[in-house]
């Protein structure tokens, strides 16, 4: 519940502030969310299988954005950016897809 | 649920790669780690949280979700007015130009009928008539007379339920116009106008895409192809291949091809031809040396 708040909380604050994003991170932000979001269901399920960790939420949460921005922003300077963000967008909605359907099964047991 | 390749491995805490990572990524979508916190819980026998609380530090990146989210909403929508912007700032540009054209092709138009008024004014009569004659039947003069006027529409759209509404006949298509103007000439006509577009002896009948274009203008439904033409033009039209084929084609699909005659037509000029001159093939075998040089400088003198 508590993280619910929360969630709503950033959605609340990132429209209030509405922060303009520096134009040399803007092809990576659509990537890092998704990597965030992965990482947050990845979270879920393990809070639903009981082996919830919180060290390993954040490092996996971090990590992912990183990485992810990282991939695409190697792939922008070989000349292959959009090819490497959609495979990084592919393995990461697989994963999301994966948990979901885990969380599905924990919540609904179908 | 599954059995895991690397089972045993993990039970004694090494973290095996298997080979074939989409397998695997399809299989175990969750970080190996919460595994291994878990096991490493255990081992120190600590419980995991109960309940729905997690620590200020996945609250605090739990907001930051939400920040992001909401950025990148932000940004999207942002970027999405940009291209709206800049999409009808073009389209702005086309309309502007294309008035442009217009009103210059109409003071071209103006132009060229002083010039034949003043071209007349200093011919004598049977050479002036010559040059009318000639104007009219290339198509750069404005003609007027008794003719017929052929009429295509598309069909509506959809009525095949398939969602294939631009599939099919029930479109005029470019070769339909093309059919309907050569029978037209056919037929006897002396001019010949689709839309107001008057067709010469160069004129071009092509699609690009969805468009058809008449030298190279787009033109748009219903056509309209009207022509000029002596009175028995209307029956040896109506029995000519291509008016047989678009009386069935409209009876078959829901396009609609009616022919009327109509008297005292006015067709507007073509616009000036764009002359080509033909050049004389340069050959290699010619020395330069003996032919001289044709330069305009040192052959005036």
């Amino acid at each position: 519940m508590i993280a619910v708040l929360a969630l709503l909380a950033g959605v609340v604050l990132g429209l209030w502030l509405d922060p303009t994003v520096p134009a040399a991170l803007q092809p990576y932000l659509p990537i890092a969310v998704v990597a965030a979001l992965d990482a947050v269901f990845g979270g879920v399920r393990a809070k639903l299988d009981r082996i919830f960790d919180d060290k390993q939420f954040v490092v996996s949460f971090i990590s992912n954005v990183l990485v992810a921005a990282l991939i695409v922003y190697l792939g922008d300077q070989l000349g292959v950016g959009g090819q490497l963000s959609t495979g990084v967008v592919v393995v990461l909605g697989v994963r999301i897809f994966g948990n979901v359907a885990a969380i599905r099964r924990h919540l609904f047991r179908a | 649920m599954s059995e895991r390749v690397g089972d045993d491995d993990e039970r004694r805490g090494v973290r095996t790669f298997t080979p074939d990572f989409l397998t695997e990524l399809f299989r175990n979508p969750l970080d190996p780690g919460y595994a291994d916190a878990a096991q490493a819980r255990a081992r120190r026998g600590r419980s995991p949280r109960p309940g729905w609380t997690v620590s200020p530090v996945s609250l605090v990146l739990i907001v930051l979700l939400g920040f992001l989210c909401a950025v990148a909403y932000r940004q999207t929508t942002a970027e999405e007015s940009g291209r709206a912007q800049a999409r009808s700032g073009l389209v702005a540009q086309i309309k502007q130009r294309q008035a442009d054209t217009d009103a210059m092709s109409e003071r071209a138009d103006q132009l060229r009928d002083e010039v034949n008024r003043q071209r007349e004014a200093q011919l004598s009569g049977s050479q002036a008539s010559r040059l009318r004659n000639l104007a009219a039947s290339t198509g750069l003069g404005r003609v007027r007379g008794d003719g017929v006027v052929v009429r295509l529409e598309d069909g509506p759209s959809g009525q095949d339920g398939l969602g294939g509404a631009n599939v099919g006949p029930s479109q005029v298509l470019y070769s339909d116009l093309q059919g309907v103007a050569n029978d037209l000439w056919g037929a006897g006509a002396e001019a010949i106008a689709i839309n107001g577009q008057r067709l010469t002896a160069t004129s071009t009948i092509r699609n690009a895409g969805q468009a058809i274009l008449v030298d190279f203008r787009p033109v748009t439904g219903p056509y309209e192809v009207s022509a000029i033409g002596p009175r028995s033009m209307r029956e040896r039209y109506e029995a000519s291949r291509s008016a047989l084929t678009m009386r069935k084609v409209a009876q078959d699909t829901g396009l609609s091809f009616g022919v009327r005659q109509v008297d005292d037509l006015t067709l507007p000029a073509a616009p000036e031809p764009r002359l080509r001159y033909a050049e004389p093939a340069v050959s290699p075998s010619v020395s330069p040396s003996g032919s001289g040089s044709p330069s305009p400088s040192g052959g005036g003198r």
